[in-house]
């Protein structure tokens, strides 16, 4: 398959209504506990369009005006519920073995949402504008230093916001969707299968 | 190279029953819109307001002049820091850090104290004369005159926002530093600092640099907000959650081992890496990824399925 045909391909499943809005699921994927990945990205909804009000009205606004410091509390309270729902959806799929059967990958952009959500939380806290910012941008810069980052300056709080508005916000929404297009394409893992079941799967062998 | 059953931990083997996702999912983001909007409207957010440099200049005369008197002899952190920001060694952690070089050029003798006080000096012609004494001197004097402030300034008094100095043989340095407080009370320091070429203020760099050494350490220790305090993690105005997420990054820095290192911040962030990739490869890490099938919580998660199809579940595939 050429390159172009392969993405049009990967597109199509990653664009479809078969992906985002399935009309099925395995009679196993029910319960509060199949609602945390779904709170997570919910909690990532309410971040984003907080964030975009927030953003349309410039960067004094969130703290001059009564409006927008609510929205600011608004999107606050989604960080701490989108990484309150991230864990307790980690924990579940930890305690599931969910990368059995070839869903490793699906585990890999989970962390790696986790991980990239950490800075993008950062880069927000950089742009309160209050003391807390001023310490995390100057307590954080030895660190970025010390690793070889000090391109990404903290202290800089043009390039933070770019990073926290656009940059960031981009890719962990991105990581998001393959995650979730991941999961859709192999199916949520199901129970661990009982003596009997094995048994009776792996002897009725294929020819 | 793994590989899987096909037949085992697939989902074509189990029933499928019907799922409204539009409902759900709106459902979901419902209950995170009412929760925030709820939180925020009686919650609000937690504010900790700026630390300014005129409120400092003004509230601590002294100290602020023995953080600009540190920044004129080359004895202050950021004088001493090392790249990115100047040629220094103070705060070198690794060779990475030199091999990215000064990418952010900032040298305190001119850019926190002999700039600001050039702008001053228009708007104060007292100034002008001491500061061309002061740069038209041999750097020896200079040296002497900055030494005899120093000592004076140990001796100086506090009177209200104003330092009163002993007499010494500090030369022009008196008056440039008595000039260089009237520009931190003025409220006008923070525009001399932050100087971008293109005349458009979108960084804050050297007005925080300034700061950051005892100005921010002094009041961060009192919200217990520095790094072997959990600071971290703590948001300055308790009751109010704090990026808790960060807490096993925080803990390490808890290691005294770490937190005395030089190289600390390295040291400290490279361990929270190390744990992220155990993390990211649980899946292949053995012990690690059959932990999920001893630990048992699965029956919790699956209690419903388990009860009604099968109630001995093993598990036999390699990955897990
Ligand atoms: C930005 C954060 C995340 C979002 C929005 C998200 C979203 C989702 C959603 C909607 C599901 C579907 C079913 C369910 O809720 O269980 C899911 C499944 C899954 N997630 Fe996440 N997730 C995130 C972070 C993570 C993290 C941090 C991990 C693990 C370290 C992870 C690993 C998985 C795995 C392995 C599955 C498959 C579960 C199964 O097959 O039963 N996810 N995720």
């Amino acid at each position: 398959m050429n390159w172009t045909a392969y993405i049009r391909q990967k597109m199509g499943v990653l664009f479809s209504m078969d992906t985002w809005l399935p009309t099925e699921l395995p009679e196993y994927a029910m319960g509060l506990m199949y609602t945390l990945g779904s709170l997570t990205a919910s909690s990532f909804v309410i971040l984003v369009l907080s964030g975009i009000i927030m953003a349309a009205n410039g960067p004094q606004w969130w703290t001059i005006s009564s409006i927008g410091f609510y929205l600011r509390g608004i999107h606050f309270w989604a960080v701490q519920a989108f990484f309150f729902f991230m864990i307790l959806h980690l924990l579940r799929v930890f305690f599931s073995g969910a990368w059995r059967g070839g869903r490793e990958r699906t585990w890999m952009l989970g962390t790696l949402a986790l991980l990239v959500a950490i800075p993008t939380a950062f880069t927000g806290y950089l742009m309160r504008g209050d003391f807390y910012s001023q310490w995390n941008a100057v307590q954080s810069k030895d660190g970025l230093n010390a690793l070889g980052f000090a391109w990404l300056n903290p202290l800089n709080a043009g390039q933070m916001y770019g990073l926290h508005v656009v940059v960031m916000p981009i890719i962990l929404g991105t990581i998001i969707a393959i995650h979730i297009a991941f999961i859709r394409i192999k199916g949520v893992v199901p129970p661990y299968p009982s003596h009997e079941e094995l048994e009776e799967i792996l002897n009725k062998e294929v020819p | 190279m793994r590989h899987y059953h096909p037949r085992v931990d697939v989902t074509h083997r189990y029933r499928y029953v019907p799922a409204d996702f539009v409902k759900h999912l709106m459902g979901t983001t419902l209950v995170v819109a009412v929760l925030t909007a709820v939180l925020s409207g009686v919650f609000h957010e937690p504010v900790r307001p700026a630390l300014k440099i005129n409120t400092y200049a003004t509230t601590h005369p002294k100290e602020f002049l023995t953080v600009a008197l540190g920044d004129l002899n080359g004895t202050g952190t950021i004088a001493n820091y090392g790249p990115p920001y100047n040629h220094g060694t103070g705060s070198v952690q690794d060779f990475v850090q030199k091999w990215i070089g000064v990418i952010h050029p900032v040298y305190p003798r001119e850019d926190f104290v002999l700039k600001p006080l050039g702008y001053a000096a228009h708007l104060n012609p007292g100034l002008a004369p001491a500061l061309k004494q002061f740069t038209h001197a041999s750097s020896a004097q200079q040296r002497r005159w900055e030494k005899a402030f120093g000592g004076s300034l140990k001796q100086a008094r506090v009177q209200g926002s104003q330092v009163l100095l002993p007499s010494g043989a500090y030369g022009p340095v008196g008056t440039m530093m008595q000039g260089l407080l009237e520009l931190g009370q003025s409220g006008l320091m923070a525009g001399a600092l932050n100087r971008s070429p293109a005349d458009y203020q979108f960084d804050n760099q050297n007005a925080l640099l300034f700061l950051q050494g005892s100005p921010l350490h002094n009041a961060a220790k009192k919200l217990e907000l520095e790094g072997n305090q959990w600071g971290i993690i703590h948001e300055e105005r308790a009751p109010y959650p704090g990026p808790w997420w960060m807490t096993i990054v925080t803990a390490i820095y808890q290691i005294p081992f770490i937190a005395n290192a030089s190289a600390a911040d390295a040291l400290a962030l490279g361990s929270g890496m190390v744990i992220f990739l155990v993390l990211m490869l649980a899946p292949w890490i053995p012990g690690i990824n059959r932990l999920p099938r001893l630990l048992g919580v699965h029956r919790v998660i699956w209690r419903k399925f388990y009860a009604t199809h099968q109630p001995d579940p093993v598990d036999i595939s390699h990955s897990s």
